[in-house]
């Protein structure tokens, strides 16, 4: 099994809209978002990506498409690595937790830091940052420097002073 | 193991949740667990992180490729070099550079020095969690060992950072190869001194056989690698399956086992110990002399006796200080085998001198998250075996 094969098979499955490219000895994989979960699905159903290494999600706030999500799998059948790569235009993508239950922390720490909402995710929560935190930190307009780290009422709640 | 049921409920009728940590002596670092349970036996398990989050992502963001080194040590604060190693790897993807080969073979050996420093913490802490006392003690003297190593060689003893993109920062002194040398003699006896407290301790056999059970597929569907894989016979390893710098000319055994549970996992890392030094042996053997630097113009660092004599090595050493270098536009992925698992950097330039986004994944991490899994229908008492023999660390889950 190599990388060519699954990307002619998406190619023969869905003319025109699955594309492969090798960046930098990486595999890469673009596919729509209208049917990415059933790409990912047959990935692992049929070419045994039975391994989810990780998800990342990168904001780009001068493109239409505002976000990337890539899921970087591994088959440890074939010993091949993939990048699955969804291009979306706004913050909204559906969760893959039913394919991998891994996927339950990777979501909830793209949604976290980044702000990618995984629809249909069991527990989408902040997982690194508090609670009461505002805003995405890797976000590409969130500052370094100048952050709000709690808001009005939790200065009341704590007692304490954070805020300019 | 598997068929373990949570039982009847006890005289109370009703899950009652408690909370573990925040501070716990088997956690390195603040871990807060979130345990309903009935009566002793563990209903469902909650972690909850991100006390010593620090934003090392955002901090990528905002600095050159050469200055993010020192943050890469203080992910894995156990094994500094496997990450040093892992991000350098990233960044040369770039360029394709090549790397002399005695550069290669310091890095090989201080990756394997690394791991077999955070397992003997392991080993040591997991012990002591359980209730063994002397085997701290004594995988601290062998770590002792490894830490004086580092510090001859890098000048410190935790955080290194000593890995540059395209070699390495200096070469060893001769010093170093004779301890080497020593520590290489003694480890294989050590390791069968701990075996011998441990392995056939019918303590240690209660305590660990059949508890905290992760089947292989699970390990995989969870993303949960290294140990824990290796533990739930699926024999995977990185150093393996896509040899990164140098592995594929060394000889030496991965060590799987089929059941699953906290003595397979321990048996793996005791294994891989052994295995490491044999790599160590045969790289010292094998190592040769010559630059530790590149000479690719783009990446390398030149060295201090160029600067001091030619105006062009001086300009550039300044440049690439001052402004760093220039990655070309796309996205690259390089991950090694580290102690605790797959620890991989994910970088997307977009052609400037700092990376655009830098993701890292953190091995630790993705292994708690499958510790609801394991710990799920054991008694309390288990529960800190359990997180003892994931192996975490707290600085690398929380980034």
């Amino acid at each position: 099994m190599t990388f060519n094969e699954i990307v002619q098979y998406f190619n023969e499955k869905y003319p025109g809209k699955v594309s492969g490219k090798v960046e930098f000895k990486c595999n890469f994989l673009q596919v729509d978002k209208s049917f990415f979960k059933d790409v990912l699905k047959e990935l692992k159903e049929k070419f045994s990506f039975k391994y989810i290494v990780d998800i990342v999600a990168t904001h780009w706030p001068d493109r239409d498409m505002k976000f990337d999500v890539v899921y970087n799998l591994y088959s440890i059948e074939n010993n091949i690595r993939v990048f699955v790569k969804v291009m979306i235009p706004d913050e909204k993508i559906e969760t893959v937790t039913d394919i991998w239950k891994g996927a339950n922390f990777m979501e909830r720490e793209q949604y976290d830091l980044v702000g990618v909402i995984f629809e249909g995710h069991p527990d989408l929560r902040r997982i690194l940052l508090p609670d009461f935190f505002e805003g995405h930190p890797l976000r590409k307009d969130f500052p370094l420097k100048e952050r709000k780290w709690f808001n009005k009422v939790d200065e009341q709640n704590l007692g304490i002073r954070f805020t300019k | 193991m598997e068929n373990v049921k949570v039982q009847d409920k006890d005289y109370l009728g009703e899950v009652i949740t408690i909370n573990m940590g925040p501070q716990h002596p088997s956690t390195h670092g603040v871990l807060r667990l979130v345990v309903d349970l009935d009566g002793e036996t563990i209903v469902d398990v909650r972690p909850d992180i991100g006390f010593l989050h620090r934003g090392v992502e955002k901090l990528a963001e905002n600095r050159t490729y050469h200055q993010f080194i020192p943050l890469t040590d203080r992910l894995d604060y156990l094994a500094p070099l496997s990450n040093n190693l892992a991000y350098c790897l990233a960044v040369e993807k770039f360029f394709d550079v090549k790397i002399p080969e005695r550069a290669e073979y310091l890095r090989v050996i201080f990756a394997e020095l690394a791991r077999i420093a955070s397992h003997l913490v392991w080993i040591a802490t997991h012990a002591l969690d359980i209730g063994a006392m002397t085997v701290f003690l004594y995988a601290f003297r062998e770590r002792e060992m490894i830490l004086d190593m580092f510090e001859i060689a890098t000048g410190q003893r935790m955080t290194s950072s000593w890995i540059r993109i395209g070699g390495i920062r200096e070469d060893v002194p001769p010093e170093f190869f004779d301890r080497l040398k020593e520590f290489i003699d003694i480890f294989e006896d050590r390791c069968n001194t701990y075996e011998r407290l441990l392995t056939k301790n019918r303590i240690w056999l209660k305590r660990t056989v059949g508890v905290g059970y992760i089947s292989g597929e699970d390990a995989m569907n969870y993303g949960a690698s290294g140990p824990i894989m290796r533990g739930s016979g699926i024999k995977f390893d990185l150093r393996k399956a896509e040899p990164y710098s140098i592995y594929d000319r060394f000889d030496f055994d991965i060590p799987c086992f089929e059941e699953g549970d906290i003595y397979a996992r321990y048996k793996v890392r005791m294994q891989e110990m052994r295995e490491s030094r044999k790599i160590l042996e045969q790289a010292l053997e094998q190592i040769p002399e010559g630059p530790v630097m590149t000479d690719d113009p783009r990446v390398g660092m030149p060295s201090h006796e160029d600067v001091y004599e030619k105006m062009e090595s001086l300009i550039r050493r300044f440049y690439l200080i001052s402004k760093g270098f220039r990655t070309p536009k796309g996205e690259t992925y390089a991950c090694v085998e580290a102690p605790k698992g797959e620890v991989g950097f994910y970088i997307v330039s977009d052609g400037k001198e700092k990376p655009y986004r830098l993701k890292i994944r953190a091995a630790s991490f993705v292994n708690l998250g499958a510790l609801p899994i394991m710990a799920k229908g054991h008694m309390i008492a288990d529960l800190v075996g359990i997180i003892g023999s994931v192996d975490i660390v707290l600085g690398e889950i929380d980034r």
